[in-house]
């Protein structure tokens, strides 16, 4: 099964230059295969830039990644990302976007139909199949992302914020799904927030990062039981753990 | 049927209402005593010259060599123009090596090139479809290189990450985004190859609408070289319609499609 080592992990923008900025410094995480895991931290904290590496899109200057003992290197269909921004082609269709990866890859009608309709409705997106991204909301266009990278089947998938930019509801309503497909497809998830409450309701395990140069500080397991629910979101235990974080980013 | 009566009372009403304003305003005016016909003809006068041009053949003979030179440069500039845009705007050595070029050839005006390509090639067919070549490759590679240095990054990270190679982002990703400033660049480029087509043939034509218009001057035909200025913006109006009816088609996707 896969996991996802950060191995000694230290950037720095411009190395060598004299305004050369180290980003991250000394990183070592371990991603057990199958788990839930937000990484949080203040911004400029460098967790953008970890998740983009862990993705292959651009290279550490130092130390290492390794996906089951490969090291990390480039971008590979094993490693999904979803974005914060939208990333949701606007020439294809619903249904088209979802199937777009296994048509890289040279699948045949039958399988792409196949794909699309189980992920289409997987991402609760049934009805929509024939629309154009333009005519979706915002959160619709993320749950059409999701279903995407689901659709390629990676076994690593990378989270940068994806529900920054939506309103509470449609973020909580997100949330939950997320949660199902997770819980059906247990594949590994690194899931980059802002979002305290976001970090809690989803996690196994939260990374706390420090800024500039961004570090690990603090590693907390989160046993809530699961399937999580929205009444959780107001429990003395989960309230607890965001006190605890929050003072640990507020230090 | 709603939609339809929205339109006869908004765009097109309008539309029709200015280019009927103008006819008014050109009756009134060749209708007034003091009005000299041989530099400002009446209507009737441009419609007789249409007649007697159309009847003897003369008409159709240089609307079709004319059509033919157009469709030609158009079509051989705008096509070497997409392959060379897209190669310079998507990798960067080939940006390299052509971008110098292209930004020093770019303000020349195609026109510049006429005696020259006299010169070499003579006052063949051939020279007349070359400087219309010219014009349409020089505009629409712009925009193409445009259009290709504007695919946002995110889509290129999202076809990456789930396996894209360098190829067939270009193919499933950059090509489609830049499709907006690749139609552009080919209606601009449409605009172009008439105004280098009527120049090319002022100067150096046996036949075609240029050589009509320079007719009309030589024997002062003004009813003629009136009708030839009509002619020549009716063909380059339906023809731009038709492109923006293949814009909206192509374009379906797009928030932006006028």
């Amino acid at each position: 099964m896969p996991e996802i080592i950060v191995d000694n992990l230290t950037h720095t923008f411009g190395k060598g230059t004299e305004s050369a900025l180290t980003v991250l410094e000394d990183i070592n995480l371990t991603f057990e295969s199958g788990s839930f895991n937000c990484i949080i931290g203040t911004s400029g904290c460098g967790k953008s830039t970890l998740l983009k590496m862990m993705a292959g899109l651009f290279d550490p200057t130092d130390g290492e990644m390794r996906l089951d003992g490969e090291i990390i290197q480039g971008t590979d269909r094993r490693r999904g990302m979803v974005f914060q921004q939208d990333a949701v082609f606007p020439w294809m269709t619903v249904s088209r976007n979802i199937s777009y990866g296994p048509r890289l890859r040279g699948a045949s009608k039958a399988e792409q139909a196949e794909i699309e309709a189980k992920w289409v409705e997987a991402v609760g997106l049934k009805g929509f199949e024939d629309r154009w991204p333009r005519e979706l909301s915002g959160g619709m266009r993320k749950r059409v992302d999701i279903g995407r990278v689901y659709a390629n089947n990676p076994d690593i998938l990378l989270m940068d914020e994806p529900f920054g930019a939506l309103d509470a509801q449609t973020k909580e309503r997100l949330q939950a799904d997320l949660l199902d497909t997770w819980r059906e497809t247990k594949k590994t998830v690194i899931f980059v927030t802002h979002d305290l409450e976001e970090a809690i309701f989803l996690s196994d395990s939260i990374i706390v990062m420090s800024a500039r140069p961004g570090r690990v500080h603090h590693v907390e397991k989160v046993s809530l039981p699961r399937p999580r629910t929205d009444e959780m979101r107001l429990t003395e235990e989960f309230l607890a753990i965001k006190r605890k974080l929050w003072a640990m980013l507020e230090h | 049927m709603d939609k339809l009566g929205k339109l006869l009372t908004g765009r097109v009403a309008l539309g029709v209402l200015s280019v009927a304003t103008v006819f008014a305003i050109y009756i009134w005016v060749t209708n007034q005593p003091d009005n000299n016909p041989a530099l400002l003809p009446p209507i009737s006068d441009i419609v007789k010259s249409f007649w007697v041009n159309l009847e003897s053949g003369s008409l159709l003979t240089a609307l079709g060599a004319s059509l033919f030179r157009i469709s030609m440069g158009f079509i051989i500039g705008t096509t070497l123009a997409l392959i060379l845009g897209c190669l310079v705007g998507w990798y960067k050595v080939i940006e390299y090596l052509f971008d110098p070029l292209i930004e020093a050839v770019r303000p020349i005006p195609p026109l510049a090139y006429i005696p020259i390509i006299i010169i070499w090639f003579g006052i063949e067919e051939f020279s007349r479809v070359l400087i219309i070549t010219i014009a349409c490759f020089m505009v629409c590679v712009v925009n193409v290189i445009a259009g290709m240095k504007n695919v946002p990054q995110v889509y290129v990270d999202a076809a990456s990450t789930m396996g894209a190679n360098r190829f067939q982002v270009f193919r499933t990703v950059a090509v489609p985004a830049a499709t907006p400033f690749i139609i552009t660049g080919y209606r601009i480029a449409l605009a172009a190859a008439w105004t280098t087509l009527v120049a090319s043939e002022l100067l150096a034509a046996q036949n075609g609408l240029g050589f009509l218009l320079q007719e009309g001057r030589r024997y002062f035909l003004t009813d003629q070289v009136m009708m030839i200025i009509i002619i020549i913006g009716t063909c380059a109006f339906i023809m731009d319609r038709i492109f923006r009816m293949i814009q909206a088609r192509l374009m379906q996707w797009s928030e932006a499609r006028e």
